[in-house]
């Protein structure tokens, strides 16, 4: 069928894992559609997961945001991708192809427990940007407790830059942290991964780990070398290597040929494999040049032979003084049976500079000389010692001349001291004991006759750069001069040695003699012969050799396993990421070693460097500023139990097909650093408002103690300073941040909770209360708490000498102050996240110019690319219940173009089967939850737990962090079948929020859910005795007993399942009504509109313009036509609801119009949009003057272009805001700055006043302010206390007022006065809320299930609210929460069944006289008597449970399942 | 103020001079200034004499108050340390404005232009002033410098005269 391939794909993706993320997932997930989640960080929860608190309600964020993470995690359709981005999107709406990359986590989080075992043994401590950077975290880590997934997480930036220089990658990093955390074994182990040698290595390489050492950008590098040092040292003093334990032996023989770094260290590591190997050496001990070449004084010969003796104790076998080819044939090994060779024969030959008189006694090759000096053969060194060359050689042989008795050892290098290859600090030695540099030497000729008596050199100086980028030594002509000496030493290189032995292993060599071998694998042309080190590179470092010899153990392991040598591995450097050096780190010199002093240095080879004793190495090891953050340490690998941490992990990228996409990634947090006036980041007493809602969390860095950061006392007095970054058009946004008001004075009220004597301020420009309750609250902090408001921008905060923190400021009226604080919060505004304008930009979505996406047409959802979707700050500062709806908006938004495939990809639950108990004994398993400290810092939950134990039927106890979180879910489902459980008991918070959470738990572990209990241990014990912990847990022990005692009588209840109605009634018709409907019917149900005018539009019909200046009649006809002219909206005009019966899923409804003809409808869900009514009033002659007038009044005359008026004067807060309307319109501010935009448009100069007690043009309306005053708007604060007056005079219109500023009152004249009256609730409220059973608050407007987490719900099952019926707000606004409504409708239509029952009445027939007064009773209208029987029937899918019904029931035939009598009166007598 | 009326009637106002004054190079944002009070609490001045209060200035032109704030000396104090300028969230640029107002006051009449010219060469004898003193002490900067104020400025006159 063609048909076919338009249906689009049932799947959405929602990016941002926030708060607005987790509702758009979950409407979607509900709605038929399969979701897939993805977040950038570790975990699902964004910025609410760091609240503490939330306004107006003081809810705890966490307690609220907890469950829904857990029903998102757990919901079956939903698919969380944490770790991940949208990184590009093609396709077309219903039918996209995203792009998902996913970083690596480097823990499987399907294996991880969450236990924390690996978080203990992490030696790497990061700032922790979930705490503000206030605190310290570990590298693997998890953001916080209630995280999901519950998941460990290991952050990696990049390769540590040390371990990135060293060739053969020792994890530098790694040990040094280690190393910090004393844990000196595990260190060692670590190095040896990577070397056989710490002790070596940290002696005498050239450690360019120390180079690329990113503290070096703050003051020196860490001392990386010293302290590998020091560990080699500690493990020689253990006097047992660590090694360890190697594979069983794999029956395989290699033979190495050469016995120095490369060749020890490819036997190491191939012993460590199970290979039988032995190392053939020519010289009489093992070690190469490590012992050939390093004088003793660098390299003491016991390190040397303790960490070769770790080699032969793993079974290598070292044969010295064999030369093989020589000594030994390559036939004869042959015949050995090798089963492959490592040719690593060094570079032992020397090169002469080919000048006459080489040949005379006295003349020694650098490399001969140092190799009978470390055998201890007979060297004769003269009085007079030349030592030509500028490398290491030739510096360890003049410190060896010096060291055997030379007079003068002089050094001559043919170009100057900065081209010297030799290591500064060996130079530095080697000046320090008395050896004497001649620079821009170069020697021409040894004379003497047979025996040296000197040299006759040239004159150098330095000319063109030549092809290694030094500039090339050049003769100065006449220049010459003869030096007295009696020894030269050659140093000026080295040469291959072994053309002889190559040649009969048939390994080829290059021009320069050197054996051809690849240099990453070590593979020669030969099978089964590889070659490394000097002999193949020439001439390079220590670890150069050892980096050599362990990738040819990885070769030939390859190679004997038959597998590729090059797969997966690469000789290119990793990339560098250096990133932001960090501020503020103190400067610390870096460790250095004392030295033998010089005098006894020259005249022994004792080693000079004495090494860092553990106080020193410990703290050196503590400089490190763990640049890799993950150090790879690999100790969380070794003692996770779940075997979950993969190091190794790799990025993923996917492709997944949805058919919308829903944008929410949030904000960021204004960078107030660059505010230098505020002191955030110079003084550690100001903080970000983000870091105080830290502070102020009791899961937070001080756990809950309000405290300073600089020195943690408790503050006396706080300020908060607002618009840090906001409605600043230079250095920040021009925008409102629109919430920060708000929570600046919920933190400071409930600072002032936390403290009791404790003063806060707020320094404000104009305090933006305008959501619902806001007002209120705002009052309430004012006259209830005493937070102090201050009207004035702050300019700066100093420090004084004290520690004090100074804040200068303008009051309005009296003389600038300075006032102090001890603490200082600033109340940082909302960007754009940064990652999201690169998706964004990516995904081709248009954004305005402040960042934020810009929404075509009116819906504040969508994108200028069709399909894609955005909700959240994202979109627009807001807050947290306006995210919630625009997120709700948005999951409509995208229902509506996939409904043709609802239910195509979604997967239903199945519940094991339930396991009959009923008739058991009582196995009670009791779990107590420490809820953080919110519990556990006043109950002693470990005692309750011991506790309850002690209890009948109780079988297990136990206490946990967080007995809510996932990890805790799936450990009650194991000890439910571990203990065979059949009654579960939480004590915990309240069943209110998390009953469901553990049915649901226990329902998965196959019991019936109402085989649970809870005892509310933190509202009635932790909280309301949080001073008497004492009494506070034997209450606790109370509550768990009475649960239990009740527990052990629980039944398993039944629900039924009933069909549900598709259909919604939508009461109300305008924009938001209107707009719920469409967006039902979109969804594909059917609507049913009532209205109780003769014509749709409603509000709208009275305003001429929306807030951003487009046509409101335009959009009311547009409304209005498509509702008309769509098939599934059926519209009742002139009419009104009259009744209302059913419950969610099955309403039947009685719809009456004006002539009295009713009508019966059937429906699913009740959307309420009966908006609101603009208030009237009598002040200011307001109805006595014509001249005095309200908004809507001017608007209409504004638009009936009837306006004559050329001085207006607005006046605002017109009867709101005060005793008897007490909460903020908050549209009034909007409209006047639109309307006096239009006054001020075109030339016609008007004079425009506005006479305001705070502008609240919060978020993206402030441009619209900033623009009216740039027109010319002048505006003038008034306070509550006093008022403007208006009167009129003859023909004047006078209004007078007094302004702070200049200190007098004004009085100006008025064409017009404005009056900005605000809204009232519909008068029909009351009645209608009655009809719904569904409540208002004090104002009369509905009032939602929660204000924060379901704005558009009722508390009742299947009623929704939408528009101004729930609080006064804007139109985009009410179109938003319009479709929230509809979505939210949608999950309920959009079933076929809903379960109901439960707790539900029953009557016992026996015992009923069918008196009815049960059914007088009912609310719910659940029980009736039945006629012909004469006893009562309740209807179970109505029944709420309420247990009226029992209590009214004379003869004791009524019971509330879930709560008998029995049940309850066991719960009573436990008390 | 004492004394002074405290009543202000629109009638008074000259509703043009916000668009004069913002019709002049750096008067142009005047009228966006929001009376945060930001310019007044950092202004030295201010500090100094209580009575000079630069958003009320900036109130007063917005009113359209010309007679009082062209006549009056607060016009004058400005020392032009641009403080206000630096921290001012709406970009009002108190520091042009108050030369906009100094060019206004001598146009219209409510000092005479050689005040004006007065005005200038006070600057910028004071900036000679600062530039003396400092040369008097530079040469001691790696010393540790004691001074005594008066008799720098007795040294810095002298130079001055000397030149």
């Amino acid at each position: 069928m063609a048909e076919a391939a338009r249906v689009p794909v049932g799947a959405v993706m929602v990016v941002g894992g926030g708060i607005a993320g987790l509702q758009a997932a979950l409407d979607l997930a509900e709605s038929g559609f399969y979701v897939y989640l993805v977040e950038r960080s570790p975990s699902i929860g964004g910025m609410m997961a760091r609240l503490d608190k939330t306004f107006p309600t003081n809810d705890c964020a966490m307690c609220i945001l907890s469950p829904k993470l857990v029903e998102c995690g757990r919901h079956l359709n939903i698919e969380v991708l944490t770790h991940s981005e949208l990184v590009d999107l093609r396709g077309q709406p219903g039918d996209f192809t995203a792009v998902v990359r996913t970083a690596p986590r480097y823990v499987d989080p399907e294996k991880c427990t969450g236990c924390g075992d690996c978080e203990k043994e992490c030696p790497v401590r990061v700032p922790n940007e979930y705490e503000g950077y206030l605190s310290q975290r570990r590298a693997i880590y998890r953001p916080f407790p209630q995280a999901f997934p519950n998941a460990y997480s290991i952050e990696k930036s990049s390769v540590p830059l040390c371990q990135a220089a060293c060739p053969s990658g020792v994890h530098a990093q790694g040990y040094v942290a280690l190393l910090a955390a004393g844990k000196y074994r595990e260190a060692v182990a670590l190095i040896k991964r990577d070397t056989p040698f710490p002790a070596i290595c940290g002696r005498v390489c050239n450690h360019p780990c120390e180079a690329n050492c990113k503290r070096g950008l703050v003051d020196e590098p860490v001392a990386i070398a010293a302290l590998k040092r020091f560990l080699g040292d500690w493990e020689a003093a253990t006097g047992e290597p660590i090694v360890p334990d190697p594979a069983p032996p794999n029956g395989k023989k290699v033979a190495v040929v050469g016995g120095g770094p490369a060749g020890l260290s490819c036997a190491f590591y191939l012993a460590l494999r199970g290979y039988g190997v032995t190392v053939y050496e020519a010289a009489e001990r093992p070690g190469g040049m490590m012992v050939l070449g390093i004088p003793a004084y660098r390299l003491p010969r016991e390190v040397l032979d303790t960490e070769i003796e770790a080699l032969r104790r793993l079974g290598v076998e070292i044969r010295c003084g064999v030369r093989v080819g020589e000594d030994i044939t390559v036939e004869d090994l042959r015949r050995a049976g090798y089963d492959a060779y490592y040719l690593a024969v060094g570079a032992h030959g020397a090169a002469r500079l080919g000048i006459p008189g080489e040949h005379l006694e006295g003349v020694i090759s650098g490399v001969e000389f140092l190799r009978r000096v470390n055998l201890g053969q007979p060297v004769a060194v003269g009085e007079r010692v030349a030592v030509i060359g500028g490398g290491n050689v030739a510096m360890d042989a003049a410190r060896s001349a010096l060291r055997l008795g030379a007079r003068e050892v002089w050094v001559l290098y043919r170009r100057s001291r900065n081209e010297m290859p030799a290591a500064p600090w060996e130079r530095e030695a080697a000046e320090a004991e008395g050896v004497r540099f001649e620079y821009l030497i170069a020697p021409l000729e040894v004379l003497g006759g047979d025996r040296v008596v000197g040299l006759r050199c040239q004159r150098m100086r330095l000319g063109a750069p030549d092809a290694s980028g030094r500039r090339r030594p050049e003769p100065i002509p006449g220049q010459q001069l003869e030096m007295p000496f009696d020894t030269v030493i050659q140093a000026v290189g080295q040469a291959p040695h072994f053309a002889q032995l190559a040649s009969s292993f048939g390994v080829p060599v290059d021009s320069r003699g050197w054996m051809k071998a690849d240099v990453l694998t070590g593979a020669t042309e030969v099978p089964g012969v590889f070659a490394g080190g000097d002999a193949v590179t020439g001439p390079r470092t220590l670890i150069e050799a050892i980096a050599a010899g362990k990738r040819a153990a990885e070769s030939i392991h390859r190679y004997l396993e038959g597998r590729d040598l090059h797969e997966g591995r690469q000789l290119d450097p990793v990339p560098l990421v250096v990133g932001e050096v960090p501020r503020g780190i103190p400067r610390a010199p870096r460790a250095r070693m004392p030295e033998l002093p010089v005098a006894e240095r020259v005249r022994s080879f004792a080693e000079v460097d004495r090494g860092l004793d553990e106080e020193a190495a410990r703290a050196e090891a503590a400089r490190c500023l763990a640049c890799g953050v993950c150090a790879s340490c690999y100790e969380c690998e070794r003692v996770c139990r779940a075997e979950a941490v993969r190091h190794q992990d790799r990025e993923r990228v996917r492709e997944i097909r949805v058919g919308a996409v829903v944008l929410c990634p949030g904000f960021d947090v204004l960078d107030a650093r660059g505010l230098e006036e505020y002191g955030l980041g110079k003084y550690p007493d100001v903080v970000t408002s983000v870091q105080f809602e830290r502070i102020l969390s009791a899961s937070g860095p001080y756990e809950g103690h309000v405290r300073r950061p600089s020195d943690g006392r408790v503050p006396r007095r706080i300020a908060f300073v607002q618009c840090v970054g906001s409605r600043d058009v230079r250095r920040g946004r021009t925008y409102c941040s629109a919430v920060c008001c708000m929570y600046a004075i919920k933190e400071a009220v409930i600072a002032k909770e936390h403290v009791g004597d404790l003063e806060t301020t707020i320094f404000y420009m104009d305090m933006r209360a305008y959501g619902k309750d806001f007002e209120q609250y705002y009052r309430r902090a004012r006259e209830e708490y005493g937070v102090r408001f201050v009207p004035a921008k702050v300019q700066r905060v100093t420090q004084g000498a004290d520690g004090s923190l100074k804040v200068r400021f303008a009051p309005e009226e009296g003389e600038v102050t300075e006032e102090e604080f001890d603490l200082v919060v600033l109340s940082v505004g909302m960007a754009p996240e940064e990652g999201a304008r690169r998706l964004a930009e990516r995904l081709g979505i248009q954004l305005d110019e402040d960042g934020f996406p810009v929404s075509p047409g009116r819906d504040p959802v969508a994108t200028s690319r069709p399909g894609v979707f955005v909700c959240g700050p994202f979109a627009g500062p807001k807050d947290i219940p306006e995210t919630v709806v625009e997120a709700s908006a948005a999951a409509a938004a995208a229902g509506a173009i996939l409904a043709p495939a609802r239910g195509q990809l979604v997967r239903e639950k199945e519940y094991p089967p339930e396991r009959p108990v009923e008739h058991d004994p009582p196995r009670i398993g009791v779990f107590v939850c420490h809820c953080g400290i919110n519990i556990g810092g006043v109950v002693d939950v470990p005692q309750v737990a011991e506790y309850a134990r002690s209890l009948p039927g109780v079988v297990y106890a136990e206490h946990n962090l967080y007995t809510c979180s996932q990890d805790t879910q799936q450990r009650i489902k194991e000890l439910i079948a571990e203990y065979a459980l059949n009654r579960v008991v939480v004590a915990s918070c309240s069943p209110r929020t998390h009953e469901a959470l553990f049915q649901e738990t226990i329902r998965e572990a196959g019991l019936n859910p109402h085989l649970f209990q809870m005892a509310n241990i933190r509202d009635q014990c932790s909280w309301v005795h949080m001073a008497q912990p004492e009494q506070a847990t034997a209450k606790a022990k109370d509550l768990v007993r009475m649960a239990v005692a009740r527990a052990a009588l629980l039944r398993p209840l039944r629900e039924v399942s009933v069909p549900v109605t598709p259909s919604v009634l939508v009461i109300g018709g305008g924009p938001a009504g209107m707009t719920a409907a469409l967006e039902v019917a979109r969804q594909g149900f059917e609507v049913h509109l009532v209205e109780q005018r003769a014509e749709l539009g409603g509000h709208l019909r009275q305003l001429g313009w929306t807030a951003d200046g487009s046509d409101a009649e335009e959009l009311c006809r547009h409304l209005v036509r498509e509702v008309e002219s769509n098939a599934r909206i059926r519209v009742y005009l002139n009419s009104q609801v009259g009744r209302v019966e059913g419950f969610v899923g099955n309403f039947r409804s009685l719809i009456r119009d004006h002539r009295g003809h009713t009508r019966e409808v059937e429906h699913g869900a009740i959307i309420v949009a009966t908006g609101a009514v603009p208030a009237s009033t009598d002040e200011y002659l307001c109805g006595s003057h014509p001249r005095v007038i309200t908004q809507l009044e001017l608007e209409r005359r504004l638009r009936a272009g009837e306006l004559d008026a050329r001085r207006v004067v607005f006046i605002g807060c017109v009867g709101s805001r005060e005793e008897g309307r007490p909460y903020c319109s908050r549209v009034c501010c909007i409209q006047t700055v639109k309307c006096a935009l239009k006054l001020l448009e075109g030339d016609g100069r008007r004079e425009v006043y506005l006479l305001y007690r705070d502008v609240r043009t919060y978020g993206l309306h402030e441009e619209a302010y900033r623009r009216a005053r740039e027109r010319g708007m002048v505006c003038i604060r008034y306070q509550e206390g006093s008022k403007p007056e208006v009167r009129a005079e003859e023909d004047a219109l006078l209004v007078r007022c007094y302004d702070p500023i200049l200190g007098h009152s004004i009085e100006l004249e008025a064409d017009l006065v404005v009056l900005g009256t605000g809204l009232d609730p519909a008068p029909g409220n009351r009645q209608l809320a009655q009809l719904l059973k569904v409540p208002l608050n004090q104002d009369g407007f509905f009032l939602e299930a929660h204000v924060k987490l379901r704005p558009v719900d009722f508390a009742t099952d299947g009623v929704f609210v939408a528009g101004t019926a729930h609080a006064p707000k804007l139109l985009p606004e009410v179109i938003a929460q319009a479709k929230a409504a509809a979505a939210r409708a949608v999950t309920v239509v959009s079933r076929t069944h809903i379960r109901a029952g439960g707790v539900v009445t029953t009557v016992n027939e026996a015992r009923c006289t069918g008196c009815g007064t049960c059914e007088s009773i009912c609310q719910f209208g659940a029980i009736k008597v039945d006629p012909e029987r004469q006893v009562a029937r309740v209807e179970p899918a109505l029944c709420k449970g309420c247990g009226a019904c029992v209590a009214g029931c004379r003869c004791g035939a009524a019971t509330l399942q879930g709560f008998t009598e029995e049940q309850i009166m066991a719960e009573v007598a436990a008390l | 103020m004492v004394g002074e009326e405290k009543l202000r009637r629109s009638a008074s106002f000259d509703p043009e001079f916000k668009w004069e004054v913002s019709a002049r190079p750096g008067g142009e944002h005047l009228k966006t200034c929001f009376a945060c009070g930001v310019c007044t609490a950092g202004c030295p001045v201010a500090e100094i004499d209580p009575a000079y209060n630069p958003r009320r200035i900036i109130r007063m032109v917005i009113l359209g108050m010309r007679q009082q704030v062209l006549s009056s000396e607060m016009i004058w104090l400005c020392s032009t340390c641009y403080t206000c300028y630096a921290h001012c969230p709406q970009d009002v640029r108190f520091t042009e404005i108050m030369k906009v107002l100094r060019e206004m006051a001598v146009e219209e009449g409510y000092v005479h232009s050689s005040f004006l010219e007065c005005i200038s060469r006070v600057d910028r004898l004071s900036e000679s002033l600062r530039r003396q003193m400092l040369m008097e002490i530079l040469p001691h900067r790696g010393e540790g410098v004691e001074i005594e104020e008066r008799d720098l400025l007795t040294r810095a006159l002298r130079n001055l005269e000397d030149r």
